[in-house]
């Protein structure tokens, strides 16, 4: 059976630049359709290490990224401050680091228009005090965190209700066309079990690294670069605010805190498939050994995780399916708008390739200006100035959740300790509708901390009973354990090992659960997300 | 400071080995990091509850279908049988009866409304689930969902309705533990108060699951004066860590330690030995400000596997014993360590010191290490205590093997 939809603009994506595109047609007046083929933000924007850019890391190489970063870095804080954690960022120089390159660094800022600070090593000291003790100069930086969840939920929000519509689980299965025009989209509607047809004047692909697929369906050649980072998820904060390597980009040069870990990166390998998000272990050990030179007590720490996201990469000139292995950063990370009308001749699409997170919105920006022009439509772009709805209660503080159990009095309401979910946040996400233990750690980030879910899983799945005779709880609750599994194994030796021995000895040995009902290839199809 | 015997670790294995060895005379000298498996598991005494993934009905006879290697084999059914009998014993007279038999499994109720296969488990647990069950939790205990283990019953064919009982008011009704719950349930007069509401909640059911907080200080006193207050049989079903049944046997089992005189370094982690030759003469212990020596004649290691902390795994792969630097099979590198399935097995767990027919520390030819260790309990290679269902078990026996050894000849 098939159903039929209209609409202006179909936008394929759920990720941010797709959600900031719908958000600026939506703000524009126009009425538009996002599709995404899992949830929101789960292919790139929720697999990476949440650095609010400053722009200070293209500085010396990529200026013109540094500037778009800079730009978007302050208006971010203006439209989505409380996505933002505002704890700014350090350069550090350690020893064997060349200090010419310290002199074009702060050369490249000024002339970026980054703002830096230089700070005696007292200071970068007193700043952060576990830095380590032969750091030689120290530059600030208005780096931050943000939390493209919150981001993707905020933006969503507003769109729906200027009544543009996010039909997630809706992967698309083909494109109409008729001559050189596009006529409609077909996609499948994964929880109803039937495909949907979009009829549709206009197409913006903004599938990021799975852009080349889209380009495919609708005949259209577009080569991505699959860029792979490795980040490794520590169990606790280590520093305030970002720190990063004063040094060319490299493996394992940035620490971001981000709510109650700390993330470190980042590998850049080119893959030959952005699906590609395998965690070799030889990569974790490079990232906490480079970042234990700038922070020692990492080497000694507790790693909750690891995973993997691929950078959306566009480079014109790529020779088609290009070669698996090289060093990715040097493609620009600036981004790029298609018109595939005079590229390939196909009237009414669109691509934004290219980018990253803190550039978002002025990649929605620059590509629906070029559909508003084809598309006659003269309301200007209003995403940098009207802000997103819950902007009013200022930036995220991490303490913000303690502070909350701390005004209710909540403390025997947790259910999971770890990451201070309360008894009352479950039961309101249970009354929204959400059946699965995985939508709620998305949600209220349930299961995230260093117990990862041990003491937390089987509570909500009592709650999630508690709201519904309907289906097994316990096999639910199976599906869940089995998901957080993935991918651990290049992170688990001493303590994190006795953790996953003790979760083991609780869910097999004494609840004497045995997953007989979740395939093996459950969790394979569902992307999985990082911090 | 020496000790004829030092024992290192406070789990099942490490608490039986000291209580026995005291009861025969031997001067004992316990040290232990922390608590152990008594605290995390499920308060229940597994000796085999499954082999190759299937359900155990009779252990005993189970046990030859076990691999070459597993701790059972090296000791014999003599000394499963002693661990059981002893400690059937030990916990009648502490107040703590156990229910079951080495003859014949039995289901334990968990809280997920899972029957876990088990040995013998605390009379509080041992009630069956037939005709009318109600499960019943109280009002605001977050560890426990009647309507979860309810479902779950109902699945394997028992008529389970789930029901509420409020508690009533007491110091803790915005924040509460099990812990504290089994603390106010040891009160006769908060029993008193309790019984009605639950009595209400378990109407016109022939028996009420529980979760297992009936009282933790005082035996089964609490939940047999409950039971007959409310008129319904009760059971306990097992909890998530801590837990409470487990914290009734640790009580037990240092109320009797302390009657036998055996001194106790409780949060002090040994982290060496001194040796002389292929013996043992002293163990170094971490002490509030310095590293303390304890010679001993004998030493026993109870500190458990990867999870009880007795050995450690390595970023590279290897494993490394804790104390005495006792070689341990390590994996090619750490991706070795677990499974790619949560609930299956995990080969980290299994992982442990392998010892000979008289449990001592073997090299890689076989040949004894140490000539005065020995090794008991969870530390040893062969077995994976969770997968198998038979860590209280293996613990038991162990204990009891090396009771024979050292107390065969007279001490000293």
């Amino acid at each position: 059976m098939t159903t039929t939809l209209e609409t202006d603009v179909v936008v394929v994506g759920g990720g941010v630049t797709g959600v900031a595109v719908l958000r600026d047609l939506a703000l524009r007046g126009v009425h538009a359709i996002l599709v995404e083929r899992f949830d929101l933000g789960t292919g790139t924007s929720g697999r990476w290490h949440g650095l609010l850019h400053s722009g200070a890391r293209y500085a010396v190489r990529d200026q013109e990224s540094a500037r778009e970063c800079i730009e978007e870095n302050t208006t971010l804080r203006r439209i989505a401050p409380h996505t933002i954690e505002d704890i700014g960022g350090l350069f550090v120089l350690l020893p064997p680091d060349d200090e010419a390159y310290a002199a074009q660094f702060v050369e490249g800022c000024r002339a970026s228009g980054i703002p830096t600070e230089e700070l005696s090593t007292a200071a970068a000291h007193r700043r952060e005090p576990l830095l380590a003790p032969d750091v030689r100069l120290a530059f600030a930086v208005p780096d931050g965190g943000i939390d493209s969840w919150a981001l993707l939920r905020s933006m969503a929000a507003d769109v729906e209700a200027r009544g543009c519509q996010v039909l997630v689980r809706h992967p698309i299965v083909g494109v109409e066309r008729t001559g050189d025009r596009i006529t409609a989209v077909r996609v499948h509607d994964a929880v109803a079990g039937q495909d949907r047809t979009i009829g549709c004047q206009w197409v913006v692909n903004a599938a990021g690294a799975w852009a080349g697929d889209v380009g495919r369906m609708a005949g259209v050649p577009l080569t991505m670069i699959a860029g792979k980072g490795v980040m490794v998820v520590m169990a606790s904060r280590y520093v305030r605010g970002v720190v990063n390597a004063c040094r060319k980009p490299a493996d394992g040069d940035i620490i971001v805190p981000q709510h109650e870990v700390a993330i470190l990166g980042t590998t850049s390998e080119q893959v030959s498939s952005a699906d590609d998000i395998s965690v070799p272990p030889a990569d974790v050990d490079r990232m906490i050994d480079m970042c234990a030179q700038m922070v020692p007590a990492i080497a000694s720490g507790r790693v909750l995780r690891a995973f993997a996201g691929s950078r959306p990469l566009y480079k014109p000139e790529a020779p088609a399916g290009g070669a698996a292995g090289g060093d990715t950063r040097e493609v620009s990370r600036t981004f790029t708008v298609l018109d595939h009308a005079s590229r390939d001749g196909l009237d009414n699409m669109f691509s934004i390739v290219g980018g990253k997170l803190t550039t978002c919105r002025q990649m929605a920006e620059a590509v629906v200006d070029r559909l508003a022009e084809r598309m006659g439509v003269t309301e200007p772009c209003r995403t940098a100035t009207e802000v997103l709805p819950g902007a009013d209660h200022g930036h995220h503080q991490v303490a913000a959740p303690l502070a909350r159990v701390e005004r209710d009095q909540a403390y025997g309401e947790l259910i999971c300790e770890c990451e201070l979910v309360t008894r009352g946040q479950v039961r309101e996400a249970v009354a929204s509708g959400l059946t699965e233990l995985e939508d709620l750690r998305r949600k209220v980030r349930l299961g995230y901390g260093p117990c990862q879910a041990a003491f937390c899983a089987w509570r909500a799945a009592g709650m999630l009973a508690e709201g519904s005779e309907e289906g097994d709880p316990v096999a639910g609750l199976e599906r869940f354990l089995e998901e957080r599994w993935r991918g651990q194994q290049s992170t688990i030796w001493g303590d994190q090992a006795r953790q996953a021995l003790l979760n083991h000895a609780i869910y097999r040995g004494i609840f004497d659960l045995r997953g007989d009902g979740v395939p093996d290839e459950a969790a394979a199809v569902s992307p999985e997300e990082g911090a | 400071m020496r000790a004829d015997v030092v024992v290192v670790g406070a789990g099942p294995a490490g608490l039986a080995t000291a209580t026995r060895l005291a009861e025969a005379g031997r001067q004992v000298l316990l040290l232990a990091r922390g608590n152990g498996f008594t605290h995390w598991g499920a308060g229940s005494v597994d000796v085999l509850g499954r082999v190759g993934g299937e359900p155990v009905e009779r252990p005993l006879e189970a046990l030859d279908r076990l691999p070459e290697g597993h701790p059972y084999h090296l000791i014999g059914q003599a000394a499963v049988r002693d661990g059981l009998d002893w400690f059937s014993r030990f916990t009648a007279a502490a107040g703590l009866a156990h229910r079951g038999d080495l003859e014949r499994n039995r289901g334990q109720v968990t809280a997920l409304g899972t029957l876990r296969p088990t040995c013998l488990v605390q009379e509080p647990a041992a009630g069956e689930l037939s005709g009318r069950v109600a499960v019943v939790n109280f009002a605001g205990f977050r560890d426990f969902s009647s309507a979860l283990c309810a479902q779950r019953l109902r699945r394997a064919g028992i008529d389970a309705t789930p029901a509420s009982a409020p508690l009533p008011a007491w110091d803790h009704d915005r924040y509460f533990t099990g812990v504290e719950l089994a603390r106010a349930i040891d009160d006769a007069g908060f029993r008193r108060r309790l019984a009605p509401g639950l009595a209400r909640a378990a109407a016109g059911a022939d028996v009420a699951v529980v979760p297992a907080v009936l009282g933790v200080g005082r035996g089964h006193e609490p939940w047999a004066d409950l039971q007959s207050l409310v008129g319904t049989p009760l059971v306990e079903a097992a909890i998530a860590p801590p837990s409470i049944p487990g914290l009734r046997l640790f009580a037990a089992y240092r109320a009797r330690l302390e009657q036998l005189g055996v001194r106790w370094q409780f949060g002090f982690p040994a982290v060496g030995v001194e040796r002389d030759g292929d013996r043992v003469t002293a163990v170094r212990s971490e002490g509030a400000s310095r590293v303390l020596a304890t010679r001993c004649q004998e030493l026993v290691l109870a500190t458990g596997g990867v999870a009880g902390n007795g050995i450690e795994a390595n970023r590279d792969g290897t494993l490394t014993e804790r104390v005495a630097g006792l070689p341990v099979d390590g994996f090619g590198d750490r991706l070795g360590f677990l499974g790619t399935r949560f609930l299956g097995d995990q080969p980290l767990a299994a992982a442990g010191v392998r010892v000979d027919g008289e449990l001592r520390p073997m090299d890689a030819s076989g040949a004894p290490l140490l000539a005065n260790v020995r090794c008991v309990g969870g530390l040893l290679a062969g077995h994976d205590p969770t997968v198998e269902g038979s860590r209280e078990g293996v613990a038991l026996a162990t204990a009891a093997r090396v009771a024979a050894l050292l107390t065969a000849t007279p001490a000293r």
